[in-house]
């Protein structure tokens, strides 16, 4: 990888974004107002409206619009107005993507993805270079959609990315502030603390504790810096804990069913009232499981459950949105050598590209066309997930097969079959 | 029936005559205007007191007992109620009777003081008097709820003459029902507040079939303590109705309702359009005064005076200029003003009371009415942008005096309505201009913002927005809004319909008070589709399923290779039967 190749890269994408940006003034705000893009815990026009509110003096959290992490209002207020100086939002965004295609060739430098403490991949080296998985990421629509639509949930991926990539460098403590952010700022990051702290675990040049402390001391860390975090926006909200139930509440209630491409919204606004309680418990419950079942399973490769997680993460939580997708992507391109092993990507692929291409038909078809109902949207969004889950599992099915070469190296390029 | 009505009131009438102090009294009065296009102005004042004091012990003379009661139980110290269909047409119409403080939104709107300490005590008592009045009016007024309650800053001041001592220990709350449809069954327990309950006086002139056929009608009830200069304080309740009745409509004789269209050789044409001839004629119906009596335009004629009111006050008053001739029945006296083109009648005690309005020469060139006053202020509001996603609301605030005016704009929407007041924007435009943009003057126009953002199913967005526009000028108010979504049992059964958004409420601030309101609107928002709950919930679980089983499944097996491992019994059993028939078809 050349200095060189990777600066091009870094710089198309760029000047890609600032065209986008400043060659169609509507394009963001466009973007901004898709379903598909802003979900109601990442929205930019959100943002703009809690900031507002904060700055003329009025509680965001004493309303129900802005439900975005407290310690983004001073950022952005930080920032010069946007209406006079427009160009500060989309460079920070930029910077954000830049930032996380980074971490990326980061991860992919330490080829984790093919070689890990435990485990040797017979197919290590074979894998895509950083570069191939930095343009992967900074050229994926998916990705340079959510950076122009202006979704927060930039900011959270961006902090995973960060997180894995100093885990596999080693600085379990950076990672775990990384993590902490990421959790701080979306809540549901904090479910990767389990493998990530393994990723770190595995990673340390030095293995002079043993997992159990180790595991405990980045434990402690998280739930310091947490605190820290929470208590400066204690601090921020007018010494009141409101923010938690508007920010953290909303995504375990779901009041707000606007509209996504995950499963919950039209599942809650179809739900019986008597059993809204028993399925939001259900449905995080089942979000929760994957951990442990993951990192045990994968504990010789925690990259590749950290991987994993997050697909499931992006058609199961709260508030899915394409920003988690091209999340997943960005780690599913480290597995690319893995790619012979996988057996329905044809499938899964064309379902993603099917959805993706039918979706934003069909919601218009419902809500400016009146001429769809709610159901079309919703069958689109069932199709997105499946897709979805299918690459998901196929990823996992490859990582095993993969570890079962090693054990049997005669069955390479055999049939196999799971019993 | 008549003659034993008569001789009951009579005998009410003298037994109040011996005991009502010259204060605590009641007071009529029907107001007659003839609006353009054949439209007629009706409003109906009736006024009645009791002295504070025997409120308090519960003696309420000529006040209703059962409002009193319930107005003494909920803690109430100023109460407005407000019953309101159709729309001012303030474009033909003018300015609005009573300046608009005695007309509400469509719908029903209610706003009260309240004695409370704090705002739980106050939301308690606002439920009581809610649950009551909807009881006592049959209206739903229970629907007023949290969601549709706010707490007004500066759009309402407290008419009545408090002490100050009880104004600050007063809450005032402000809750409006956009949907409820006013019909005949509010009008009844109306009538039953006042002395005479609609027998006889002005009040009996007052049809449910008549009041609700009205291009525009509005009942309110306004209850406050009135001290006059060195007397008693008193507490009043004052009921007013306006209606504004199609004459033609109304003439419409009753056995026979079904409009028809008017013959040929009927119709009267304009002669002076260039193109009349034969066969083209342009019809002018609403530009020629019609003759019309007060038994056509109601119904039916006054039953007499109500013996209750106080002598001396003419209980009807007709604004019409003094050159149109108007008759009247026999026994009542007209008295002409001589400073306004009004004149008023005092009734007999006994017998019908008609009027007969004549057709005015349209050769003698006379006025045939009074022309209406230019309002302060114009308002208009509706929804821009498509689709059941985004929306944005646009208010057209035209100001078409040579005063500067300034005013409070007073929104209260609901909470599935997510307004982004960031995008709050002004744009003025001079009359005669065109229209100029610049952050300086839209800072100018808005001066003061309060703003109560609202919560999911807790409360509404409430909007108060201080404004000046300068004369003869225009301002463009608007600001996006976020259709939500709801939970598909939030739905009305009529979905689809869509929901309604209450008036905006303006009350202007100077040159003079008065009150505008603006229309309500529909807001559309995304349904789901009502009729697959269970179809949903299968399929979505069908769907977790499927991803968390092959998960499992991958997670949890042992991978062989393809001819290793156990055969299935059921793939076995299949391959033998496969051949056994093979080689029974071989022979």
């Amino acid at each position: 990888m050349t200095f060189r190749g990777k600066a091009g890269i870094y710089a198309i994408a760029v000047l890609l974004r600032l065209v986008l940006f400043f060659a169609f003034p509507g394009l963001p705000d466009l973007l901004t107002g898709r379903v598909e893009i802003s979900t109601p815990v990442t929205s930019f026009k959100r943002l703009e409206e809690g900031l507002f509110l904060y700055n003329h003096n009025v509680w965001p959290y004493d309303g129900g619009v802005y439900h975005q992490a407290p310690l983004l209002l001073p950022l952005f207020s930080l920032l010069p107005d946007s209406t006079s100086w427009p160009i500060f939002t989309p460079l920070l965004y930029i910077l954000i993507d830049l930032l996380s295609a980074d971490a990326l060739v980061k991860i992919a430098a330490s080829g984790e993805a093919g070689k890990s403490r435990l485990y040797t991949s017979p197919r290590q080296g074979k894998g895509s270079t950083g570069l191939v998985i930095a343009a992967a990421f900074l050229f994926n629509p998916l990705t340079i959609a959510s950076c122009v639509g202006r979704t927060t949930s930039v900011f959270t991926n961006c902090a995973i990315l960060f997180a894995i990539a100093k885990a596999v460098q080693g600085f379990s403590f950076h990672a775990m502030v990384a993590l902490s952010f990421a959790s701080y700022l979306s809540m549901y990051p904090v479910l990767l603390l389990p493998p990530l702290v393994l990723l770190a675990y595995d990673r340390r040049a030095y293995q002079k504790t043993s997992v159990l402390k180790f595991s405990a001391l980045n434990v402690l860390v998280v739930a310091g810096c947490l605190s820290v975090l929470l208590g400066m926006s204690y601090a921020l909200t007018g010494n009141s804990w409101e923010f938690l139930a508007r920010t953290y509440g909303i995504q375990l209630t779901l009041t707000d069913l606007t509209p996504t491409v995950g499963l919950w919204w039209y599942f809650f606004i179809e739900m019986f009232d008597s059993f809204r309680s028993f399925f939001l418990a259900l449905f995080w419950l089942h979000l929760a499981s994957y951990v442990g079942g993951l990192s045990i399973r994968l504990r010789n490769q925690p990259l590749a459950a950290l991987a994993v997680l997050l697909g499931i993460f992006s058609i199961f939580k709260p508030y899915p949105s394409i920003s988690d997708t091209s999340l997943f992507l960005g780690l599913f391109s480290l597995y690319t050598h893995l790619l012979p092993l996988m057996r329905y990507t044809y499938v899964a692929s064309a379902t993603l590209m099917y959805a993706s291409f039918l979706g934003p038909a069909f919601y218009h078809l419902w809500i400016y066309a009146g001429s769809g109902n709610a159901n079309f949207f919703y069958a689109i969004t069932l199709v997105w997930s499946l897709g979805q889950s299918l690459l998901v599992s196929d990823l996992t099915f490859a990582v095993l097969r993969d570890e079962w070469e090693v054990e049997r190296p005669e069955m390479v390029g055999k049939e196999a079959k799971q019993i | 029936m008549r003659f034993s009505s008569s001789i009951s009131s009579l005998l009410t009438s003298s037994l109040l005559l011996s005991t009502a102090s010259a204060s605590s009294g009641y007071h009529e009065q029907l107001n007659l205007r003839p609006l353009p296009l054949s439209n007629l102005l009706a409003s109906f004042n009736f006024r009645s007191n009791t002295s504070l004091a025997d409120f308090e012990s519960q003696n309420f003379r000529l006040f209703p007992r059962s409002l009193g009661q319930i107005l003494q139980y909920a803690g109430t110290r100023e109460l407005h109620l407000r019953f309101t269909l159709g729309r001012w047409d303030a474009e033909n119409w003018g300015a609005r009777p009573w300046d608009g403080t005695r007309e509400g939104g469509t719908g029903v709107e209610l706003w009260a003081w309240l004695d409370a300490e704090t705002d739980e005590e106050a939301d308690a008592k606002w439920l009581t008097l809610t649950n009551a009045l909807s009881g006592l009016f049959c209206a739903s007024l229970n629907f007023i709820d949290e969601t549709r309650t706010i707490r007004p800053v500066v759009s309402f001041q407290a008419e009545g003459d408090h002490p100050n001592t009880t104004l600050a220990n007063a809450k005032l709350l402000h809750g409006v029902l956009p949907h409820e449809v006013v019909c005949t069954e509010n009008l009844t327990p109306f009538l039953k507040l006042l002395p005479c309950k609609g027998k006889a006086g002005i009040g009996s002139l007052l049809d449910g079939h008549k009041l609700f056929d009205a291009s525009f009608q509005s009942m309110a009830i306004d209850v406050r303590p009135v001290c006059p200069p060195g007397g008693e304080c008193l507490l009043e309740v004052e009921q007013t109705i306006d209606m504004v009745l199609d004459i033609s409509r109304s003439k419409r004789p009753r056995d026979n309702l079904i409009p028809r269209p008017i013959q040929g050789h009927e119709l009267v044409c304009d002669t002076s359009k260039s193109y009349h001839s034969d066969s083209v004629c342009f019809p002018v119906d609403h530009l020629q005064s019609q003759e019309w009596t007060l038994e056509q335009v109601f119904g039916k004629s006054i039953k007499g005076a109500c013996p209750l009111t106080e002598p001396g006050v003419p209980p009807v008053c007709v604004d019409v200029p003094h050159s149109r001739s108007i008759f009247a029945s026999e026994g009542s006296t007209e008295i002409k003003s001589q400073h306004s083109d009004s004149r008023c009648y005092k009734l007999a005690s006994e017998g019908d009371f008609n009027l007969v309005l004549t057709q005015l020469d349209a050769s003698s060139g006379d006025k045939e009415l009074v022309e209406p006053e230019q309002p302060l202020l114009y308002a208009d509001r509706s929804f821009t942008g498509y689709g059941q996603e985004h929306g944005g609301v646009q208010a057209i605030l035209t100001n078409p005096g040579d005063e500067e005016v300034e005013f409070v704009y007073m929104e209260s929407l609901p909470w599935f309505m997510r307004v982004y007041l960031h995008t709050l924007s002004t744009r003025i435009s001079a009359a005669s201009s065109i229209p100029t943009t610049s952050a300086e003057t839209s800072a100018e126009i808005i001066k003061e913002i309060y703003y109560r953002p609202a919560l999911d199913r807790e409360r509404g967005t409430q909007l108060e927005l201080l404004l000046r526009i300068p004369p003869k000028s225009t301002v463009f108010l608007t600001y996006d809004f976020e259709k939500s979504i709801l939970r598909y049992t939030e739905y009305p059964p009529d979905a689809n319909r869509g929901f309604d958004v209450a008036a905006a409420v303006i009350t202007t601030l100077s040159p003079r008070k008065m009150n505008i309101r603006t229309t309500s609107l529909l807001l559309y928002l995304p349904t789901p589709d009502f009729s697959m709950p269970y179809n949903v919930i299968i399929f979505t679980s069908t769907a977790i399923a499927l991803s968390f089983g092959g998960l499992y499944n991958i997670l949890v097996r042992q991978i062989v290779g393809a001819d290793e491992g156990f055969e299935s019994p059921v793939k076995s059993k299949l391959k033998r039967v496969l051949a056994t028939i093979t080689r029974r078809l071989a022979g």
